[in-house]
């Protein structure tokens, strides 16, 4: 048995360190969105002239700030996004499509992307103070069991998923020539309306796509929280079952019957 | 390789389902909204066996 070692000569120093790293990605982040989604479109739709929308495009910086100095998720995660949004309201032309362009779109939500997973990881440092000695597990040393690198994998792919999915529904609606030109001939007049009720659909079915198939595979897999040990025991014979449930065929079956009913309604 | 066939098929088809979300949209921009709605469902259809391929993938015994 491996024996107990001291740890650290100074942890509090070191996860003060290691803090006050986290908080410098975090506020890094948050001031390359800022810029990417306030600063460069105002500039280019020309709508920070006037001392108001000056100071609502200083007001995100105002709420990032406040999240990085009190390390507070709410603030981090739900506050600077939802202030980043009063400016484009003051200045709407800030985010009409012709200022987005596919690129610019598309360093946007990298930009987002980026900001979210930075900051949420940044701010669960809620690590009780480091332990005297350490006496590391005999499992440690052995290579990641198979079926562990294939949960891996799996979290892995569904996490990509998770990313493109929004993105191509967006994209899609937003940038896709053909849909475009489909809803500047169809609807003259109404396509930044139609545009913004389409974003919001795909919005909310993404959500739900996400909350009903993404999470719901690993549903028997979130052992962390123990208000969901009752729900996890209850789901986890059904999880363990290794034979397809009664979904899988009616998924099969609903497929199969509403693609031979599309080819019969736009061919026969 | 049962198990890298599940996993394969349930990237596949959870992937592959949004071409018919996609098309959903191209259907609903041409304000043929029965073919839309035929397509969203075959979305879900198609991105649930998905889910049951990753289901299946993830209990598989090594």
């Amino acid at each position: 048995m491996p024996a107990a070692t001291p740890h650290a000569r100074t942890p509090d120093a070191s996860l003060g360190r290691w803090r006050t790293f986290a908080d410098a990605v975090a506020g890094a982040l948050g001031v390359n969105l800022w810029v990417s989604l306030v600063l460069l479109p105002g500039f280019v739709a020309g709508s920070l002239r006037t001392p108001p929308a000056q100071l609502a495009a200083m007001l995100p910086l105002g709420v990032l700030g406040l999240g990085v100095w009190r390390r507070s998720e709410v603030v981090l995660l739900l506050g600077y996004p939802a202030a980043l949004m009063v400016p484009v309201a003051f200045a709407p032309e800030m985010a009409q499509v012709h200022v987005y362009g596919p690129i610019r779109f598309a360093i946007v939500a990298i930009g987002l992307v980026g900001y979210l997973f930075g900051a949420s990881v940044f701010t669960s440092f809620r690590e009780p103070p480091p332990p005297v000695s350490r006496r590391p597990l005999a499992s440690s040393a052995r290579p990641v069991p198979p079926r562990w690198q294939r949960r891996f994998r799996v979290y892995t792919a569904l996490t990509a998923l998770s990313l493109v999915f929004p993105l191509v529904l967006v994209y899609t609606i937003n940038f896709d020539q053909t849909a475009r030109e489909f809803m500047l001939r169809r609807y003259p007049g109404r396509v930044a309306s139609l545009t913004t009720i389409m974003n919001l659909g795909a919005v909310s079915f993404w959500i739900l796509i996400y909350f009903w198939f993404f999470l719901g595979v690993l549903r028997a897999h979130r052992t962390g929280d123990r208000d969901l040990l009752a729900d996890l025991e209850k789901i986890r014979s059904q999880g363990q079952r290794a034979r397809p449930g009664p979904q899988f065929y009616l998924g099969v079956a609903c497929a199969l019957i509403l693609m031979v009913a599309l080819l019969v309604l736009r061919h026969g | 390789m049962r198990r890298y066939f599940f996993e394969i098929l349930a990237v596949l088809l959870m992937g592959g389902s949004l071409y018919f979300f996609v098309e959903c949209i191209h259907y609903l921009d041409q304000r043929d909204y029965i073919s839309g709605i035929i397509l969203l469902f075959i979305g879900l259809a198609v991105i649930s066996v998905g889910r049951e391929m990753a289901r299946l993938a993830l209990v598989q015994k090594d």
